[in-house]
């Protein structure tokens, strides 16, 4: 009987790649293509602004919400709902509606642009902007009913929540002070307790709703030569040195000072740190990525064009 | 946001029992509410004798917190709303009009950064007289160092004018002067009093009637916050990162264009940097540079920053003398 269990398969091959490939799509998108990610992770980006970094957000998303195939062309998307929560509240959908517009003329090898999946692509991107961080706590809180709804109307899964970006009211958070309040088992507000609960949420979001969280996080202090801020406490980090000097040598001026309550950093599972050379192709700057969670010695170049990001070699 | 007392008379279910298991988890208003853990609420509810009641009242503050965020857009609502809302509005240099596509973008935030004399001011003053001239509404000039000429605005106006009849002229500007409005402003605190008082008329304004306001221009914004910001505490930067943001949520709500300026200071090596810092720089959705060569009239504007243009794509310009 045991033994007829074990020889009966679990799973057929097929149920099986389609369930890996659903925990695991390959995102393979610069400058994210070095590392593998699948749901459930939480990849933050950072970096100076501007440095890229919610291009890269929006380039993920228009993978996201692109369909795989639609009127028998191959168009290697996802076809999954896309949550972007805008903190930093300038967010322009111009952009992603001009990057879609030419990515989808760009497979389809024609200028015509077909409206209806344009629009259906569209629809799978749902965005909200936030003031300040009890809007952002009253988004996460609502959010669970929220994905199930948009789930029910347009038959699909979220697949990616971004946030950009996440220290956008740290300053804010850290200088509201509260009072000592009466009740002795009061929690108080502070970054603290806001960082706290947004991973709380975040995490009991992605138990329910597998899905990748995608995180940009400016480098709002502390970014500058290794000379000035040394006074300030925290977490230095000095990006390793290796092969291509010339490139590292603007990176290893640097130090990227974490700032954000030690919950969050222990939250974040990837880390990729974007900054801007001063080398330049054409009239594009050339961006350079690395990855710091896991860490690895390559670094890529990159640039950010209409059509989207292009490595450079 | 409210003390859960205030919410009694909205929701029946919040009743007096329910308050007080919520005192006695320590939640006395929706912040508390918002920074606890639900699962663990519910659970603490579980155990009580009115659990689903409990329950019920739990549910409750949910939908009333679901009101108290910004709405949900998917990406083609959110288009068709800036293609409707948001216009293109012209500054009156050619050059800057040329480098974003069309002139300003309403409800985005625009800085221009540049050395003094490098024609901040000028931008801004040309600017404002060029909208007053060819649009239906209004611009807001916030002065904080007493840039502010009306003379001079008035001369800009003549000679944006292009009419030679010297009757409709004179009108002309008479009807572009009334239309902005300047106020000084020399503290941070004045300027919050005046950006919320602007909400709250733009509020009560009915929507789509002429004389909707186009431009609001803070000159210069640096030099309101650069006075508070130092020292060891973080209250500066606290209020530098809330201005920035009453003014995008301006700019989002009331379809308005910001336009601030900043100066610039000596950096690492000699070079000279933009104000403010680096939290600023994730405050305005544009950052112009402005330059000037010595002895020459034409000036340069350069992106350091644009949602879909690269840095330091760059044009030249020239001003209303």
């Amino acid at each position: 009987m045991a033994l007829a269990d074990w020889i009966n398969a679990d799973e057929s091959a097929k149920d099986m790649l389609s369930r890996v490939l659903l925990e695991r799509p390959l995102l393979l998108l610069p400058p994210l293509h070095r590392v593998p990610l699948r749901v459930g992770n939480v990849v933050e980006i950072v970096g100076p602004s501007p440095s890229a970094k919610t291009e890269v957000l929006i380039q993920a998303a228009i993978s996201s919400i692109l369909p795989k195939e639609w009127g028998g062309v191959h168009y290697g998307g996802l076809e999954r709902l896309v949550i972007y929560i805008d903190l930093d509240c300038r967010f322009d959908v111009h952009r992603i509606a001009q990057s879609l517009k030419h990515r989808i003329s760009e497979i389809q090898e024609s200028t015509f642009l077909n409206e209806e999946l344009f629009q259906a692509c569209m629809r799978r991107f749902s965005y909200i902007r936030c003031y300040n961080s009890y809007e952002l706590l009253a988004v996460l809180k609502t959010l669970q009913t929220r994905l199930q709804k948009e789930t029910e109307l347009n038959g699909l899964a979220a697949h990616l929540l971004m946030i950009d970006s996440i220290g956008a009211f740290y300053w804010v958070d850290r200088a509201s002070k509260s009072l000592p309040l009466d009740g002795n088992n009061r929690k108080t507000l502070s970054l603290q307790s806001v960082a706290q609960t947004v991973v709380n949420e975040i995490r009991q979001l992605i138990q329910g709703q597998p899905m990748l969280v995608l995180v940009t996080k400016a480098t709002i202090m502390g970014m500058g030569p290794l000379a000035s801020n040394m006074k300030r406490t925290g977490t230095k980090w000095i990006p390793q040195d290796n092969s291509k000097e010339n490139l590292n040598r603007r990176l290893e001026q640097y130090v990227y000072q974490e700032y954000m309550p030690s919950v969050w950093q222990l939250f974040v599972t990837h880390r990729i740190f974007l900054t801007t050379s001063d080398s330049k192709l054409g009239d594009v700057p050339v961006h350079v990525s690395q990855w710091l969670i896991p860490p690895l010695q390559v670094s890529d170049r990159f640039v950010v064009r209409d059509a989207g990001i292009s490595i450079v070699t | 946001m409210a003390p859960l007392k205030s919410l009694q008379q909205e929701y029946p279910d919040i009743d007096a029992r329910f308050l007080h298991f919520c005192v006695s988890r320590g939640i006395l208003s929706v912040e508390d509410f918002l920074i606890h853990d639900l699962n663990e609420l519910i659970a603490f509810a579980e155990q009580d004798p009115d659990s689903e009641d409990l329950k019920k009242g739990i549910l409750m503050i949910l939908s009333y917190i679901d009101g108290q965020h910004q709405l949900w857009l998917n990406g083609l609502e959110l288009l068709e709303d800036a293609e409707k809302n948001n216009l293109v509005i012209s500054t009156g240099c050619d050059g800057i009009d040329f480098l974003l596509q069309g002139g300003l973008h309403e409800g985005q935030l625009t800085e221009l950064v540049g050395s003094s004399s490098s024609g901040k001011t000028q931008v801004c003053l040309q600017a404002a007289s060029n909208i007053a001239i060819k649009y239906t509404g209004t611009v807001m000039f916030l002065d904080s160092c007493n840039s502010f000429c009306a003379k001079h605005v008035a001369n800009l106006i003549s000679q944006l004018l292009t009419t030679r009849s010297k009757e409709v002229k004179e009108w002309g500007i008479e009807r572009a002067m009334s239309k902005i409005m300047c106020q000084s402003v020399f503290d941070i605190f004045t300027l919050f009093h005046v950006l919320n008082q602007l909400d709250t008329i733009m509020r009560s304004e009915v929507k789509g009637k002429e004389g909707k306001m186009h431009l609001l221009i803070i000159d210069s914004v640096s030099s309101l916050i650069t006075p508070i910001l130092g020292g060891r505490g973080s209250n500066g930067h606290s209020l530098m990162t809330s201005a920035g943001f009453l003014l995008k949520k301006l700019a989002n709500e009331h379809n308005l264009s910001v336009l601030v300026t900043n100066h610039t200071v000596g950096g690492e090596r000699g070079i000279s940097k933009p104000a403010l810092g680096e939290s600023w720089k994730s405050i305005p959705h544009v950052r112009l540079l402005l330059s000037r060569e010595s002895g020459s009239s034409t000036r340069k504007v350069s992106v350091l920053k644009h949602p879909s243009l690269a840095c330091g794509v760059s044009s030249n310009f020239e001003l209303i003398s």
